[in-house]
């Protein structure tokens, strides 16, 4: 279980949470190659405008520039990571190894993932690995983080800081179990929670509330996730292709509602809403905005949310 | 029980195109049950293979047989036996991947071909259909999971409950065909009432009794020196 | 393809040594199944030969048995017994030419010993006919003109036309038993006589005379005794009958006098009998049959007098029969002396039973009491050694088939007598069939209707004697073999170590019957003999009894062996069909080389095409074959619940599999006919066939 009154990185979302603001995260995708330039363009969008920046791990199974190196570039630009760890592709020896290597790099932020499955990537031939899952990851890194020794239990040649995260699913199946699967990845030493894009409030707000029953906040910050919707299409895919999200009927008319070059402030518009309404549910210390490939827009989202400019702790 | 299934025939044939004398051996057992493997298979395989050699104008010899087990040994003594004092030339096994490797421990100079795609440990779950239900992993942690097991039937293998992707009880991976696991475990711990055997974490599993801690025997002492 | 013609009783073997309820209600156990499979198969020859093994009578039996086998046939459970009568009747009046072919040679006289029979009726000449198989001389004294006894002067010609008869009995003649007819023993030669010219003597006189009444009048002018009356029909002496006549009795007996009485012109015809509907001995078909030809029966009144006038009948008075049996179901009849009723008639016929005529037999050791013969059923033996009896003699009235029965049991106690002076017990005759056919099993079968025969219209029937049935067509006939379940010769695990206990055919079974108990087994009672399970058994463990298709295999390689590849009109097509299909034996027979190779086409007959297993389908092409029929029935037409979707998939399953082994799927090709096989077969052969042998097949 974490506990909130000791520092575990001193990374500056950890500061902005811990000091009681309500922080702001969004999404930084890797480059597919190694286009440098490109994802330092990315960060100059975002700079200032989030406290700090979630870089993925070949999401979605595609092959991407490695979460590691990519948050390493954004340390050096200036912008903090939250670097993405999957266990689809790597065992305990290579997951422990680059831990070390993150924390070495500078790395301060770390979200504990299972990773989308293969076949869902460009390579669905590949084989997974699966040694850990995404709870077993939070353990043995909070593990190496809190006593010093690797999940073998050798001792560690050097400490490593790491504000733990993982993911939360409100809305996949079996719903009951979600909470207590939440309550685990917090045992498993969770510091803070990113849950996946939220469309459904009613059942969102259900979760938090019983979240806020088993007394889950006060051990971890829970920052709920957005994702601003393009267009009616968009909300239509979504809905059928991605399993896990369901996006409620009244939200794809309200796009829908609007003309086709309308739809995307529309999008935007629907967005402010739900960050307005996500802010006054209980529990809930921040907004993690997953504006997919639509970066160039995360500093008017926040701008226009009145979530600027991002506190210097 | 093991369950394979037959290999496209063009590949089969292509393993045999430099061979003249040409054995099909059936299994028994699982293969036969799978209905991949057993008597009717051996016959089927043996007659498209002479039909399709025949077709390009050669004119292969084709044997048949079926045997009990191709896993042990006395049962497979007479195919050994046979293929040395008929002089054959290759053999094609139609039983899973472990009758090919003890057949090909023992043949001698001649080559032998699975006629089979290995795939899991299933059950007969309706006619015609097998699942997977085990993966042999070698230490068992079902008890803490309602009997069902996550190792063999979730897609990533989860051992702390479903990933993001169970939806409506199907799995992430292919909706239609899957179900995922953890909503079986869920829906069955809570039945019995055991919903408290999720709440604790499993650790990272112990795979060295699994393949990947090298190759793994197994003893009977009363029968042999350990 | 050939057909097996293997020896009857070959099929018995999975149900140990019980018959199917057919064959055992049969008194001579004629194996019913296996001649009616024959019919199905259109060898109506080797059927034939099936029926004479066991009964000389099949033209009679045909038109005239009582068919116990019918009315214990399985079918019933499903729906209709199999019409056997009709299908026996269908086979000897199809066969006339081979059975004169057949008929053997008169039998060389091989042993010293001869004997006697007394009576050519159906039990005397099947015995005698036996005996003389035997190779012992046999002669037979038989009182009147005509050999056959009731069957020729008793049964009427409209049931029983003389030529059916006639071809019996030449049969019987041929075998060389030496016949003295219009001889009457007692009168012609004494018994006394034949015991001294013989080594033993079988009385075989039947029952040939009726009782008459205890009431007065029975004396009258216008009163016949029923024997007499219908001898004196049989043979043309019509008797003078009044305008209304009435016939006492309630027995088969009685119907056959009243209906033949009809015949004769009278107005009104009458039956009157001591038993209520229900009870009435007669078959319920002859009391339907008579009242369609206006014949009225008076149930549950018992005969108090025949009135005369001059003496001449005027009418029966008759008073209440109020029961006929008593608790123990015995006869004893009681009254309601209250209630009576008087019917104005001016002939009566007694038709109420017969009794034997045993004069002969005064002044000799054999024991006579109150009328009927002392003999052991056992040994057949009379109290005279040496003299033995059978037939209605010594069972009291029956029916022809089981007079034959006794027959073929008297020769073999009697031949046994000649060769050791001893007596021989027969064993008791119990015989075990495989039971009924489960109800479960009935209720998953199919319907399938009798066919039925129409009879001749009653108006016209009744004008006079001819006969009132039609034969079955060739047509009916075949379809009407096919409604047969051919109990007990299914599905048996041939190969039982081959069994993996995979449980395929007890979940491809349709009626429930296969079951796995470390291996599987179907109980042979229950089997319905689709084959389902054989063809999708992944070990080839089990086969059928009844065509098994290991042996259509190699039957069918053996067809091709015999063709010249180079001579064989391409593309070469083996046709799989269904013989349910057939209406005729055009497609039935064998086809010889030249004809194969001539039109390019083998067929094989398979008794449902469902039981091809996978590999049944791709052998032909192994054996030089370009394309390959499976025409089944016309579309939920098959005899067997769900073997069509079965078959299709497997049809599939295989037509992927030709593709990836280059014979491409598209010459492998299912088929349901439309109508019958005789007609849609060579059109499904010819389109086919004229597809393009490297084209996919369109739509045929
Ligand atoms: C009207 C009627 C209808 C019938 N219908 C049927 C039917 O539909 N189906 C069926 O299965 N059965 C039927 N039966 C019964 C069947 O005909 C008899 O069961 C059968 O004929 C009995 O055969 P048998 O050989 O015992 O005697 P019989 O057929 O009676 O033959 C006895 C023979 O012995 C001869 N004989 C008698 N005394 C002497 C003597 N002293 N010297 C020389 N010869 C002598 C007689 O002339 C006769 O030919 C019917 C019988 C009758 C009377
Ligand atoms: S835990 Fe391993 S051994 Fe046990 S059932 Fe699952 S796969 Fe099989
Ligand atoms: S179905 Fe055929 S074999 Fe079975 S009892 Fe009837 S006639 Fe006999
Ligand atoms: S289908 Fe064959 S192998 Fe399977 S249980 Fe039946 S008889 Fe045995
Ligand atoms: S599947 Fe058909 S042949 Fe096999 S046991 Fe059942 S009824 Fe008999």
């Amino acid at each position: 279980m974490s506990d909130k009154s000791v520092v575990k990185s001193g990374s500056n979302l950890e500061r902005v949470l811990s000091s009681g603001h309500f922080a702001v995260t969004c999404e930084c995708g890797p480059p597919k190659g190694a286009d440098v330039e490109l994802l330092e363009k990315k960060v100059a969008l975002i700079k200032g405008c989030v406290d700090a920046a979630n870089v993925t791990d070949n999401q979605t199974a595609v092959v991407r520039m490695s979460s590691i190196a990519a948050s390493s570039i954004l340390v050096k630009n200036g912008m903090e990571p939250v670097m993405q760890m999957v266990t689809r592709d790597r065992n305990r020896i290579a997951a422990q190894s680059d831990v070390f290597g993150a924390s070495a790099l500078g790395i301060r932020n770390m979200l504990c993932l299972t990773g989308d499955h293969q076949s869902f990537g460009n390579h669905p031939k590949s084989k997974n690995v699966f040694d850990l899952d995404s709870l077993q990851l939070l353990d043995v890194v909070r593990t190496i983080r809190d006593r010093g020794v690797v999940n073998s239990g050798d001792p560690v040649q050097g400490g490593i800081k790491m504000f733990l995260g993982a993911a939360a699913n409100p809305f996949a199946d079996p719903f009951e179990f979600r909470v207590i699967r939440l309550a685990k990845k917090i045992d498993a030493g969770a510091d803070f929670i990113q849950t996946q894009c939220i469309y459904d409030m009613k059942r969102f707000r259900d979760f938090m509330k019983m979240a806020c029953d088993m007394g889950l906040d006060k051990s971890c910050y829970i920052l709920a996730g957005l994702t601003p919707l393009k267009s009616a299409g968009m909300a239509a895919y979504m809905n059928k292709n991605v399993s896990g999200i369901t996006i409620p009927e009244e939200i794809i008319k309200r796009i829908k509602g609007a003309a086709k070059n309308e739809q995307a402030e529309e999008g935007i518009r629907l967005l402010l809403d739900q960050i307005q309404e996500v802010r006054e549910i209980p529990g809930i210390s921040g907004v993690h905005i997953m504006a997919i490939e639509w970066e160039d827009r995360v500093r008017e989202i926040t701008e226009r949310a009145g979530l600027l400019p991002r506190p210097l702790l | 029980m093991i369950v394979a299934d037959p290999k496209p025939f063009l590949q089969v044939k292509g393993y045999l195109e430099d061979f003249q004398k040409i054995l099909v051996v059936g299994c028994g057992t699982c293969t036969t049950v799978c209905l991949s493997g057993g008597e009717a298979e051996v016959q089927i395989l043996a007659s498209g293979l002479r039909i399709a050699f025949g077709k390009d104008g050669r004119k292969k010899t084709i044997l048949e047989e079926c045997i009990q087990r191709q896993c042990d040994l006395e049962f497979v003594e007479p195919v050994l036996s046979r293929v040395e004092s008929e002089n054959i030339d290759a053999v094609v096994s139609l039983a899973c991947g472990v009758g090919v490797n003890f057949l090909a421990d023992r043949l001698g100079k001649t080559p032998i071909f699975p006629g089979l795609d290995t795939t899991f440990y299933g059950a007969n779950v309706e006619q015609g259909l097998w699942a997977e239900m085990c993966a042999g992993c070698g230490s068992c942690i079902i008890a803490h999971t309602g009997g069902i097991c996550p190792v063999a039937r979730c897609s990533k293998h989860l051992l702390n409950g479903p990933c993001g992707g169970s939806e409506k009880g199907r799995c992430e991976v292919d909706p239609a065909n899957i179900e995922c696991v953890w909503q079986l475990i869920y829906d069955r711990l809570k039945r019995l009432g055991r919903l408290e055997d999720l709440r604790h974490l499993l650790p990272a599993k112990d795979w060295s009794t699994a393949s990947d801690g090298g190759v793994r025997r197994s003893t009977r002492e009363q029968l042999y020196d350990i | 393809m050939p057909m097996d013609k293997s020896s009857p009783g070959f099929l018995n073997t999975i149900a140990g040594d019980a018959l199917p309820t057919c064959s055992a209600a049969c008194p001579v156990h004629t194996d019913t199944r296996e001649y009616v499979q024959r019919v199905s198969m259109g060898d109506y020859e080797g059927a034939l030969d099936i029926l004479l093994e066991v009964n000389p009578f099949p033209s009679v039996c045909g038109r005239i048995c009582h068919h116990p086998c019918e009315s214990h046939c399985r079918r019933a459970a499903i729906d209709e017994a199999v019409s056997l009568r009709m299908i026996k009747r269908f086979i000897v009046e199809n066969t006339r030419q081979y059975r004169i072919a057949r008929r053997k040679k008169a039998v060389q006289v091989s042993k010293d010993k001869s004997a006697a029979v007394i009576g050519g009726g159906p039990s005397g000449l099947t015995a005698a006919m036996d005996l003389a198989l035997r190779g012992y001389k046999v002669k037979v004294y038989e009182k009147d003109s005509k050999l056959g006894g009731m069957l020729a002067h008793a049964i009427p010609r409209y049931r029983l036309p003389p030529e059916a008869l006639a071809e019996d009995i030449e049969d019987i003649l041929a075998t060389g038993i030496e016949v003295h007819s219009g001889c009457t023993v007692g009168q012609d030669i004494s018994f006394e006589q034949l015991k001294k010219d013989n080594d033993a003597v079988l009385i075989a006189v039947g029952l040939a005379e009726s009782h008459s009444l205890p009431i007065p009048g029975t004396s009258g002018k216008g009163v016949f005794l029923g024997v007499t009356f219908l001898w004196d029909v049989a043979n043309g002496l019509c008797p003078e009958l009044g305008k209304r006549t009435l016939v006492i009795g309630g027995g088969n007996v009685a119907i056959d006098i009243a209906r033949a009485a009809k015949r004769l012109g009278p107005e009104k015809v009458y039956m009157a009998c001591l038993e209520s509907r229900d009870e009435m001995p007669a078959w319920k078909w002859e009391i339907d049959e008579a009242e369609e030809e206006g014949i009225e029966i008076l149930n549950s009144w018992g005969p108090k007098e025949i009135l005369e006038k001059d003496g001449a009948v005027t009418g029966v008075r008759f008073r209440r029969c109020s029961s006929v049996f008593d608790a123990q179901h015995r006869f004893s009849p009681t009254y309601d002396d209250s209630e009576t009723n008087t019917v104005a008639v001016d002939s009566v016929i007694l038709g109420i039973g017969q009794k034997a005529n045993l004069d002969f037999l005064a002044g000799s050791a054999v024991s006579v009491n109150g009328g009927r013969l002392i003999c052991d059923r056992e040994s057949m033996g009379t109290s005279e050694p040496g003299i033995f009896a059978c037939g209605e003699v010594m069972t009291g009235p029956g029916s022809a088939i089981q007079a034959v029965s006794t027959g073929h049991d008297a020769a073999k106690v009697v031949s046994h007598y000649l060769e050791t002076g001893k007596l021989l017990k027969l064993p008791n005759k119990k015989v075990l069939d495989i039971g009924e056919l489960p109800a479960v099993t009935a209720a998953n079968a199919r319907h399938f209707d009798r066919v039925c025969v129409e009879l001749s219209d009653p108006a016209e029937r009744i004008k006079d004697f001819s006969p009132i049935e039609p034969v079955y067509t060739e047509e009916e006939a075949l379809s009407e073999s096919r409604r047969c379940l051919s109990c007990a010769t299914g599905a048996h695990l041939q190969f039982p170590n081959h069994c993996a206990g995979c449980l395929t055919c007890v979940r491809i079974c349709p009626f429930g019957v296969a079951q796995v108990r470390r291996t599987a087994f179907m109980p042979p009672q229950q089997c319905q003999t689709c084959g389902l399970c054989a063809a999708e058994c992944p070990a080839f463990a089990i086969d059928t009894l009844r065509f098994p298709t290991s042996a259509m295999k190699t039957a069918v390689e053996d067809s091709v062996s015999a063709l010249d590849p180079g001579r064989i009109a391409r593309p070469f097509l083996i046709s799989y069909c269904c013989v349910n299909g057939t209406t005729s034996r055009k497609y039935l027979g064998e086809q010889s080389a030249e004809e194969i190779m001539e039109s390019g086409i083998l067929r094989v007959l398979v008794p449902c095409v469902g039981r091809l297993s996978m590999a049944d389908l791709i052998s032909p092409f192994e054996l030089g074959a370009d394309k390959v029929a499976v025409v089944s029935c016309p579309e939920d037409g098959c005899y067997y619940p769900r073997v069509e979707s079965w078959l299709d998939r497997r049809i599939k399953r295989t037509q992927k599999y030709l593709d990836q082994i280059g014979v491409g799927g598209e010459n492998l090709q299912l088929f349901n006919m439309e109508g019958s096989g005789d007609e849609s077969w060579p059109r499904i052969w010819e389109k086919f066939r004229a597809v393009n042998l490297e084209t996919a097949v369109g739509n045929l």
